[in-house]
């Protein structure tokens, strides 16, 4: 098996690359294992003495950024899934700390726990094509890991209707409601990235670690206490009745020609 | 010999209309002509329809609430003549209001907010309790108190987790009245509507879907935003929410509130 994230660092940038593209790069135990080691070796990266990294990131390979959890191998494994949602919940804790500026480069979907990457980064940028949201109560799962990143980000009282409404919206919506800081046309997804990149290259790198850090400490983003605590809340309902039946519906082996199965909107 | 509330309710047209149809209650404020001030009455109505509903008794709980109104206004704030009349309500109504938003955040069921007109002062109180808000453009929002010489304190918690900091300052000290349009680009408001017809429309749509949801990750997910923001009675807004009762009571309590209060509505009446 082939890595499932990558980390590459050329010219300032380091980009995080998740690499499960046959899945839409849907977050299962190897994939945020993965993940949680590009993000370490990042860490340790900018913290060395000769560290260039001025930017990070955050992608994923094909046509979706990330399709959000894929609790299908761990649904009737309660020990394995709470692994799996605190290791997704340490992982976003990792990601805020990065001491240099993140930027998620947000193509296709994300959704969920991709939703969640997204909405950890410093910036996020989409295109108007992209479906961007957090549908998991609509199939009986709490958003519990996902909600404290963002109520940070776009505030308590919309992030509670948008978590309460679940479903998925455009990207354009998607920047109109703050989850992402800019929506701009697919084929200028990449150039607006290295703009972005190039931009955040010219300021000071102790002065924007700084600025982070403060921002981090403000907003609530060291809280570690409330990630473990979002992990434990979220396996728990997972393992309920209401969760298991739709979820086992979801990942159910789809009829041959029939329709496939959706997350109702 | 029934209590006084239940007599009215007989002899009047009830204030509060509560309907409920499978997951889904709707409680309608229902007192137009007084642009559904917040009295007595339609304290014990709400109160009441919340109890029917979510008493530990009850076999199927609603996992969704509308909050809606009848008339032109949603909520013009409390009934101020009332108040006028006896000066001892103002700090009931306060009391009452503060346990009444607190009860409405922790409600099991997701809470939406129907908002067509004026929903003012203790309106925009309740309003800011429900956890969606739809309006139609021609709502309007605020808490303009000051100038009977109350204080919005008693919301203010709640205020500030909805639209924060900067915002909750600014509406809670100018009393300044807002547009649905406003309110929206504050987080207060997520969805303003050309008119009530599409207002009623989409919050029937939005209830509808909701309805569809994990009742269990409906009610888990609203605990936990509850937790996330401190708007529970254990964290750091719900505590402060219990001392901005008092405080607001206090408030109500001095000659400063009695002589503005009384002569607002002097102003008023010499109007009319």
């Amino acid at each position: 098996m082939t890595e499932r994230a990558s980390l590459t660092i050329a010219d300032g940038c380091a980009t995080i690359l998740l690499r499960r593209a046959e899945a839409r790069n849907a977050l299962d135990c190897d994939t945020i294992a993965a993940l949680r080691r590009c993000i370490d070796a990042a860490a340790a990266e900018c913290n060395s003495k000769r560290s260039a990294i001025r930017s990070i990131v955050l992608a994923g390979e094909g046509k979706c950024f990330c399709a959000g959890m894929d609790l299908k191998g761990v649904l009737h494994d309660a020990v394995r899934m709470g692994d799996m949602l605190r290791g997704l919940s340490s992982a976003l804790l990792a990601l805020r700390q990065l001491p240099v500026p993140t930027i998620a480069r947000v193509q296709g979907a994300a959704i969920g726990g991709g939703c969640g990457l997204a909405v950890v980064c410093d910036f996020a940028i989409t295109h108007p094509e992209a479906k961007l949201g957090y549908p998991e109560v609509d199939l009986g799962v709490c958003p519990a890991v996902v909600a404290p990143w963002l109520v940070r980000r776009i505030g308590a009282g919309p992030a509670r209707a948008m978590l309460l409404a679940g479903g998925t919206m455009g990207g354009e919506e998607a920047a109109a409601r703050g989850l992402v800081t800019r929506c701009v046309p697919a084929a200028d997804l990449d150039a607006e990235v290295a703009t972005l990149a190039a931009r955040l290259a010219t300021g000071g790198a102790n002065a924007l670690a700084c600025t982070k850090r403060m921002l981090n400490e403000l907003d609530g983003s060291l809280d570690e206490k409330i990630a473990a605590e979002a992990a434990e809340l979220s396996a728990r309902v997972i393992a309920g009745p209401e969760a298991q039946a739709s979820l086992t519906r979801l990942y159910a082996p789809k009829p041959q020609g029939g329709p496939a199965a959706h997350p109702p909107r | 010999m029934p209590p006084a509330s239940d007599r009215m309710t007989t002899n009047e047209q009830p204030q509060i209309i509560s309907q409920r149809a499978g997951r889904l209650l709707t409680i309608t404020l229902n007192d137009p002509r007084r642009r559904n001030a917040l009295g007595t009455a339609l304290f014990d109505q709400l109160e009441r329809a919340l109890d029917l509903a979510t008493a530990p008794e009850v076999s199927d709980p609603p996992s969704v609430i509308v909050l809606g109104a009848t008339g032109s206004a949603f909520c013009a704030g409390f009934d101020l003549e009332a108040c006028v009349q006896d000066a001892a309500l103002l700090p009931t109504f306060v009391d009452r209001l503060g346990r009444l938003t607190a009860r409405i955040r922790a409600l099991p069921a997701v809470v939406v907010a129907r908002v067509q007109g004026a929903a003012l002062a203790g309106g925009c109180a309740l309003v800011m309790s429900c956890d969606i808000v739809h309006a139609s453009a021609d709502a309007t929002f605020g808490y303009p108190v000051h100038r009977i010489g109350v204080s919005p304190a008693v919301n203010v918690p709640v205020l500030l987790a909805t639209a924060g900091l900067g915002a909750a300052r600014r509406i809670a000290l100018s009393g300044e009245i807002i547009t649905a349009r406003q309110a929206e680009s504050l987080g207060m408001v997520q969805s303003v509507h050309a008119d009530e017809r599409t207002l009623h429309a989409a919050v029937a749509a939005l209830a509808e879907s909701l309805c569809t949801k994990g009742p269990h990750a409906l009610r888990t997910t609203k605990a936990w935003l509850n937790q996330v923001d401190g708007t529970d009675a254990a964290g750091f807004l719900g505590a402060a929410a219990t001392r901005a009762v008092q405080a607001t009571i206090d408030v109500c309590r001095t000659a400063e509130s009695r002589s503005m209060l009384e002569s607002f509505w002097q102003q008023r009446r010499s109007r009319s």
